[in-house]
């Protein structure tokens, strides 16, 4: 149209709503990637040795090493079972390959 | 050396030829045609010849300083009280607009120009009267309201079918060829849903009749990665002129302009005002399905833009152009201007103005791939909504990405096969380097061999033949014979693809990335 | 004024930069009452003259050259101007208001005063924290305006003629003007050549740490690439990063080690995840939690390991994140990793560990294909050798694993592409035989590091 400035105000009032709406969704998934994701400043510039995660984690309280990570892998006692429904479903499957 | 540099063009029993030693003449299980040695002689020509760069800036206007515009705002020239005179007259009378709409709108083209400066420099001569535009607004809007429940696929063409893997940017939203104008055949004319064409055919039907010539899918695939950029990048972002106070109305009534650079505010008598930049776009959309001259098409869009920008247009409108020059621009491998497109795109779906945001998420899915770029796929992921991700074409683009997260290359290669709008087009610029990864790790899994065919259906080749000539691109000694099929030596291509693979990832081809 | 000149003084004789540097605080919270009553002293005029006074003809004062009095006393009329900014922005000039944009561009002349100070005036390098003030605040305020000017929603995208530029890049546009200036007090304390004792180059660290948290809200991780690059080019002359507080090589450590993650490059970020994990002061629960949030994909991939119950135990929100994914994947439950990563999407995406995460499933396969194995039994053993695992599997049986534990049909193609791609990444040893149907699996550790 040859004059914007009503041209605008039509559409900015038909579009408000949702352009609200989108912004508000627009903030919250910029703000969402960002938002106290920021590593926070310390309220102490340095520290002794004994004060780091490292310490804590050597002397877990008792004295021991904590046990930080472990094995995806599980050596689990229903193996059995498993064989059972494995043995189970191959059992189905030549079923319907006979079909 | 590769089958294409030594065939001699036209040979009628390509088999010989399929490997280069006159003694495998007998491979004649696998026949190939005469498309084949075509299309790879296709490879040593150019689609297209380089553009012209952008013209020069045009020259540079003066506008009206801030003191200017003070000292004229009380006193109206003599055009403009001419203006006012004529708006009032009985002849300027339409039906249906009332006084009051008509004082309104006066007010505001007079305020507009006043505020822009521009208030002498207007031919008010030529001005549309405030009825004019009035009645020109209604018939846009119920434009609007007629073209936009076209869903994209709803008006595939009969060119479909020729390629049924690829959809086509003439193929998709042309509310015009729904007969937009007239709202009450937008309803009838949905049985074209019928005409939509079938979903991909099936591969192996594909491989046991008579193969087909080089798919254009593929050629054009190969045109994009020779090419690179196809000279389409526009120039960098030069410092912007200083923002003007407020937008500027367009006063050219001409449907065609050439692109100019703006270094400065321009004239009013050289922007098309939005009434006639509808019309632009009609006759842009049939010009591009007659005579598919991209140059021309690709500055006349630019024009386009440039004349929605200055005068802040924002609307469905502005969408609907960005989209089709981004379909077209994809179409032609012009990621430079795509990606252009792509940016405002996202912008105006972000402030809430309606179009085909679905196709156009999916496709940036699919281009964060093809550039290998996790962060901008990571946030494109993160824009989308729950619902949004169960829309089918953005669903096929998040499969695409996690299929080869998992290293798995048999449902990426279905995918490929069926992918919804234009998506092939960007998946060619990265079924290649895929189908490298996927070689690597097929050579490392299977042993001794695997036949030919295997390899065929996996990767979604159109034809043995063409699996064959991938293979034979990288290494000729990796193919056999048997009795009555040929197989792939994996014990013996392992290293050769693993080579290849990291070869085509180093180089994932950037160009046009923002 | 007086007071604070007194303090500056003080400071100044002691040779304490951080003392020097709380004199130019701006922090409304802590300095409330010195703030006002910096501000409520005078006008221009006499504030002016204090300060002329103060540093021109008060001999009182310690031993300042002629050009770092000139410095210091721009330095702090720019911050009595910067502080009325403040208090009006915070409401508390009465009916004066303000803005965070004006305060922005207030502090930042404060900032490249004081950068001018080390090229122009003399500063020594001990006065560094001033410039960690400035940089922390200014990165502070400069996102408060970006804020405020979004919330006013003002059209300010569609100023220019051409189209080809990004309209969201104006949403952050003092934060990005905010990264130049950090960049030049990054350059100003990288490129002093005066000895070790006497340099700049002690303030790199803390610079390249607000470039990283600006480079990184304005998703930028080139940029911080390219920090990255500045110091290994240079490496030589700056002291090593275990000289610097603990405070900063933590936060330094934990952003090389994020963005060698969002590289791909896990084993580098491992590393400097580590670091940081081990160097972190154990109270700052926050940011153990935000380094953890990156380690444990990446022990995932690298050494296929899970978190365990001890180290998530005082972290209810990365338990949340992690356990029914590590539980299914030891347990080889596909449908149960489908589930959770398909729960978690949203957070995992947002922490940007979505695309890492995602690859786990290769482990949770591992584990149902290893399940098979173990399954298979043995051969019959001959002569009393020690028995053998059968290794010839039949892809059959695979394909019923898959189908059991993802509760979906899969053909036998696609599971020999899962399988190839097993291979591929050594998380299985042996071959497929496509056309007789069947796996052959090594004798010998059939599944690398899982005791069979």
């Amino acid at each position: 149209m040859a004059v914007p400035s009503s041209d605008k105000a039509a559409t900015t009032s038909e579009a408000k709503p949702e352009q609200k709406d989108a912004q508000q969704q627009q903030k919250k998934s910029a703000a969402a990637l960002e938002e106290d994701d920021e590593f926070e400043d310390f309220p102490v510039e340095d520290w002794p040795a004994e004060e780091t995660e490292a310490a804590t984690t050597t002397t877990g309280g008792n004295g021991t090493t904590k046990h930080l990570w472990e094995e995806s892998w599980d050596d689990d006692d229903t193996s059995d079972d498993f064989s059972a429904q494995l043995r189970e479903e191959l059992k189905k499957v030549e079923a319907s390959k006979r079909r | 050396m590769s089958w294409a540099a030594s065939a001699p063009p036209g040979i009628q029993q390509p088999a010989a030829a399929y490997y280069s030693q006159p003694s495998n003449a007998a491979y004649t299980a696998v026949p190939l045609r005469q498309g084949f040695s075509q299309a790879y002689q296709a490879q040593t020509q150019y689609s297209y010849t380089a553009p012209a760069n952008p013209p020069p800036p045009a020259t540079t206007v003066p506008t009206a300083t801030a003191s200017d515009q003070q000292s004229q705002k009380i006193e109206w020239p003599q055009s403009v009280r001419d203006y006012v005179q004529r708006t009032f007259q009985k002849s300027s009378d339409i039906v249906g607009i009332s006084g009051a709409e008509v004082q309104a709108k006066l007010k505001d083209v007079i305020r507009y120009t006043q505020d822009c400066g521009i208030m002498h420099t207007t031919d008010w001569s030529q001005m549309p009267s405030p009825q004019q535009m009035i009645q020109a607004e209604r018939q846009q809007a119920l434009m609007a309201s007629i073209s936009s429940p076209a869903a994209p696929d709803h008006t595939a063409t009969a060119k479909a079918k020729v390629n049924p893997k690829k959809r086509k940017s003439t193929d998709l939203n042309e509310p015009d060829q729904l007969g937009s104008t007239v709202p009450w055949r937008s309803t009838k004319d949905l049985s074209l849903e019928d005409r939509i064409s079938k979903p991909a055919t099936d591969m192996r039907s594909l491989m046991d009749g008579p193969l087909p010539a080089k798919s254009k899918s593929q050629k054009n695939a190969e045109k994009r990665q020779r090419r690179g950029d196809g000279g389409y990048q526009s120039s960098y972002r030069s410092p912007s002129p200083p923002p003007l106070k407020g937008p500027i109305v367009g006063l050219n009534e001409k449907l065609e302009k050439k692109f100019f650079r703006l270094t400065a505010a321009p004239k009013a008598q050289d922007v098309r005002p939005e009434r006639i930049l509808h019309q632009t776009l009609d006759m842009l959309k049939k010009k591009w399905r007659k005579e598919g001259n991209y140059n021309f098409i690709c500055d006349q869009f630019k024009s386009l833009r440039q004349d929605l920008t200055v005068q802040h247009i924002r609307n469905e409108f502005t969408v609907s152009v960005y989209e089709i020059h981004a379909r077209i621009a994809l179409e032609k491998g012009d990621l430079g201007e795509y990606n252009q497109c792509q940016t405002q795109l996202r912008a105006l779906y972000m402030a809430g103005i309606k179009g085909n945001s679905i196709e156009f998420k999916a496709y940036r899915i699919l281009y964060f791939i093809h550039t290998a770029n996790r962060t901008a796929l990571n946030d494109a992921i993160a824009d989308l909504t729950t619902a949004e991700k169960e829309e089918q074409p953005v669903k096929h683009a998040l499969n695409v990405r996690s299929a080869l997260a998992l290293g798995n290359y048999h449902k990426f290669f279905q995918l490929y096969l069926d992918v919804p709008n234009m998506g092939a087009y960007l998946m060619d610029m990265f079924v290649k380097r895929e189908r490298l990864a996927a070689l690597a790790n097929m050579c490392k899994a299977f042993k001794p061999d695997l036949k030919l065919r295997y390899i065929t259906e996996e990767l979604a080749f159109e034809s043995d033949a063409e699996s064959a000539q991938f293979i034979i691109d990288y290494d000729q000694d990796l193919l056999l014979e048997r009795e009555d099929h040929i197989v792939f030596l994996t014990g013996k291509a392992g290293q050769r693809f693993e080579e290849a693979r990291g070869e085509a990832f180093r180089r994932v081809d950037l160009k046009g990335q923002i | 004024m007086d007071s604070l000149i007194k303090e500056f003084n003080a400071a100044y004789a002691a040779m304490k930069g951080d003392q020097l540097a709380e004199t130019i605080h701006p922090d409304i919270e802590r300095y409330s009452h010195k703030l006002r009553a910096i501000w409520d002293r005078g006008d221009l005029r006499s504030t002016t003259a204090d300060l002329n006074f103060l540093f021109y003809q008060d001999k009182s004062h310690a031993n300042l050259s002629k050009a770092e009095a000139t410095g210091w006393f721009e330095i702090y009329l720019t911050y009595w101007k910067a502080v009325g900014e403040i208090l009006a922005a915070e409401g508390l000039r009465g009916n004066v208001k303000g803005s965070w944009t004006q305060v922005y561009v207030k502090w930042k002349e404060l900032t490249l005063l004081i950068i001018r100070g080390y090229s122009h005036y003399e500063f020594e390098n001990w006065t560094i924290p001033c410039l960690y003030v400035a940089g922390k605040y200014l990165r502070l305020y400069a996102m408060r305006a970006d804020a405020e000017k979004s919330s006013s929603n003002d059209d300010t995208a569609m100023t220019g003629f051409q189209d080809d530029f990004d309209p969201e890049a104006e949403e952050n546009k003092q934060l990005e003007d905010c990264a130049r200036h950090l960049n030049r007090i990054f350059q100003i304390c990288l490129t002093d050549r005066a000895p070790l004792e006497e340099s700049r180059k002690w303030g790199v660290y803390y610079a390249i740490n607000l470039l990283f948290k600006t480079y990184f809200k304005l998703n930028s991780e080139p940029l911080s690439k390219n920090v990255l690059k500045a110091i290994s080019a240079g490496r030589s002359d700056i002291p090593l990063i275990d000289k610097f507080p603990k405070s900063q090589q933590v936060t330094f450590k934990y952003y090389e080690g994020v963005l060698s993650f969002l590289e791909e490059n896990y084993v580098e970020a491992e590393k400097h995840l580590t670091m940081a994990w081990l160097m972190c002061h154990r109270d700052a629960q926050r940011n153990l939690e935000l380094i953890l949030t990156y380690l444990i994909p990446c022990h995932l991939l690298t050494t296929h390991t899970l978190p365990s119950a001890q180290l998530l135990e005082p972290f209810p929100r990365l338990q949340k994140l992690f356990i029914p994914l590590a539980n299914a994947i030891k347990g080889a439950d596909l449908r149960a990793f489908d589930h959770a990563l398909r729960d978690g999407e949203d957070e995992f995406i947002k922490r940007r560990i979505y695309l890492t995460l995602e690859r786990g499933r290769d482990i949770a396969l591992r584990n149902l294909l290893r399940k098979v194995f173990v399954a298979g039994g043995f051969e019959e053993s001959k002569d009393g050798a020690p028995p053998v695992r059968r290794t010839r599997i039949p892809i059959a049986e695979f394909t019923a694993a898959i189908k059991i534990s993802s509760g979906e049909d899969i053909d036998a193609d696609e599971v020999e592409c899962l399988m190839a791609n097993m291979i591929y990444k050594n998380l299985m040893k042996g071959y497929i035989a496509h056309e007789r149907g069947f796996v052959v699996l090594s004798k010998n550790g059939a599944f690398p590091g899982t005791n069979v």
